[in-house]
């Protein structure tokens, strides 16, 4: 049924999506006795007419064969086409545009902004921001995170960017590295981030003060500080979007296709495959925005990570009520 | 130029696994791997049909669309090769073919370690030279260069399994329907297995 779907833009392939996960659920429900037996009267009735054996072949039932191995009783699996579609279709498509325009913008605003300095005069002192396991943890995400990222973006539009230029050969070696590490760092992305959702938890849970900051949009237009706990708003957004629900769902989807050897059918492995892509373009370009802020966008900030420590007047001025709470002794550092 | 394809007709197919073993042996082929393979619908049941499957070399393969590492071809005779060098086994062409024939040596293996893709050539090996041991060793035997036909269909007993020119193949068919079920009836499962004429009126 989901044969469909040829050509037919946005709308025709969600449709065809719905009715492909509709298959998904109802596909082994349907009983094998009953087509046998319509061949059986067919043939009594009209000999040489198969219609009920094609309808079989095209059904993406599993039927005999002496071959083993994964899904070799299959004769037609509709739903490859399907994955195809939506990979090379809106994936590819939206998502280089998305990851070619949030750098762009981010570029844009570093150069019409510039990064955010400090008003007051750093005092000299330092207040300890992270502790080591906490950078551990950071660090072991991002990095793994970082690998990731690039060798995912080169399997996706490789060919569209890399081959052109250095050719076939290079694409083929690079990809064969690329792909043997992103199958082996996966697992290990996954591990540090369920370790940094434990960590950074805490911290991140709402509070009232937030409205603040939502109101004031963080002041990132006006360049004007607002008050904050040990996370911002926009931190927290990144923490529960990006971190948790981007960083789980691409996780698992990508432990679906790492691991085919625990009987995963095609359709389980091209659903995680869109999941995986869907989620892992979003994330990238959300970490741009979270790179961009820790690194040049705001002074002190890439410090804060490196060191674990900050300078008491950077505290004050971009996290006044952590500043406050540590002061007061209310507050580990 | 010819198109080639190949042809599986259901009236005739004996599921002898004929075509199976003579591929895996002509090609010598990696443990694991069957690049055809008998189907068998209504197994043990009046009815039943078998159909013998591999590559179907599509004009519009979804395996060449989906290579990341963009290894997968078609030549000038329509038959779909892939340089095994530059294939990194990420499964995709497995994902997106409808008949199962992209296989993998390792199997599903942890760590999405499948090893090179391998299937069907439609014995036309692959990118290195014509008949050398290279190509041998990576894709099997090149019969197409050698001016043979695809071993599978050569070896068919019962002449289910077609392979050549697109025009040709169809021409055979056409001709077999015709004449199945036209009183004098050449071939087919009712003449060998079904009722008898007059019965089964």
């Amino acid at each position: 049924m989901s044969t469909i779907l040829t050509r037919r833009g946005g709308l025709g392939l969600l449709l065809a999506l719905a009715v492909w996960l509709l298959a998904l659920g109802s596909a082994p429900v349907m009983a094998q006795a009953e087509p046998a037996a319509a061949q059986v009267e067919r043939q009594q009735t009209q000999p040489l007419n198969n219609a009920p054996v094609w309808r079989e072949v095209r059904s993406g039932e599993s039927h005999f064969t002496t071959v083993r191995g994964p899904e070799t009783g299959v004769l037609i699996q509709n739903e490859g086409n399907t994955w195809r579609q939506w990979r090379n279709g809106p994936i590819s498509f939206y998502g280089g545009i998305l990851l070619l325009v949030v750098p762009t913008a981010i570029g844009l605003f570093f150069a019409v902004k510039g990064a955010i300095k400090l008003h007051g005069a750093p005092t000299g002192r330092k207040m300890q921001r992270f502790s080591r396991f906490e950078r551990f943890v950071h660090w072991g995400t991002a990095g793994s995170f970082v690998v990731l990222g690039i060798t995912g973006v080169c399997i996706l539009f490789g060919k569209h960017f890399i081959e052109p230029i250095f050719g076939n050969a290079v694409l083929g070696g690079l990809l064969w590295a690329g792909k043997t590490v992103h199958n082996y760092l996966g697992p290990v992305f996954g591990v540090f981030t369920l370790l940094m959702i434990l960590t950074f938890l805490r911290d991140n849970v709402w509070q009232a003060i937030d409205s603040v900051w939502i109101r004031k949009a963080g002041g990132i237009a006006s360049g004007e500080h607002v008050p904050s706990g040990r996370f911002n708003f926009g931190e927290k957004t990144w923490f529960w979007i990006g971190v948790t629900f981007l960083g789980l769902l691409v996780a698992i989807s990508g432990l679906v296709m790492d691991f085919p050897n625990f009987g995963q059918t095609r359709a389980d492995m091209q659903l995680a495959n869109i999941v995986h892509g869907v989620g892992a373009i979003l994330l990238i370009a959300l970490s741009l925005g979270h790179i961009y802020m820790g690194t040049i966008g705001v002074e002190g900030a890439y410090q804060s990570m490196r060191t674990g420590y900050v300078d008491e007047t950077w505290a004050k001025e971009h996290h006044q009520f952590w500043h406050d709470e540590v002061k007061a002794g209310r507050s580990r550092p | 130029m010819a198109r080639m394809k190949f042809l599986c007709d259901a009236e005739r197919c004996i599921e002898c696994n004929g075509c199976v073993t003579a591929c895996k042996n002509e090609h010598e082929v990696p443990w694991g791997v069957n690049r055809r393979r008998v189907v068998t619908i209504n197994d043990g049941v009046p009815g039943e049909r078998s159909m013998s499957v591999a590559c179907m070399h599509c004009s519009d393969a979804p395996c060449i669309a989906v290579c990341p590492t963009n290894v997968i071809y078609q030549t000038e005779e329509g038959v779909v090769l892939h340089d095994k060098d530059g294939c990194i086994g990420c499964g995709y062409c497995f994902y997106a073919c409808p008949f199962g024939a992209p296989q993998f040596p390792n199997g599903p293996a942890a760590f999405g370690a499948r090893g090179k893709m391998d299937k069907c050539t439609f014995c036309a090996g692959g990118p290195e030279e014509n008949g050398s041991q290279a190509e041998f060793d990576k894709y099997g035997r090149n019969r197409l260069a050698e001016g043979k036909l695809p071993l599978c269909a050569e070896m068919c007993s019962t002449k289910a399994l077609l392979a050549g020119d697109a025009t040709e193949l169809s021409d055979i068919f056409r001709e077999r329907v015709l004449r199945r079920g036209k009183g004098v009836e050449a071939w087919g499962w009712m003449t060998a297995y079904g009722k008898d004429k007059e019965e089964a009126k």
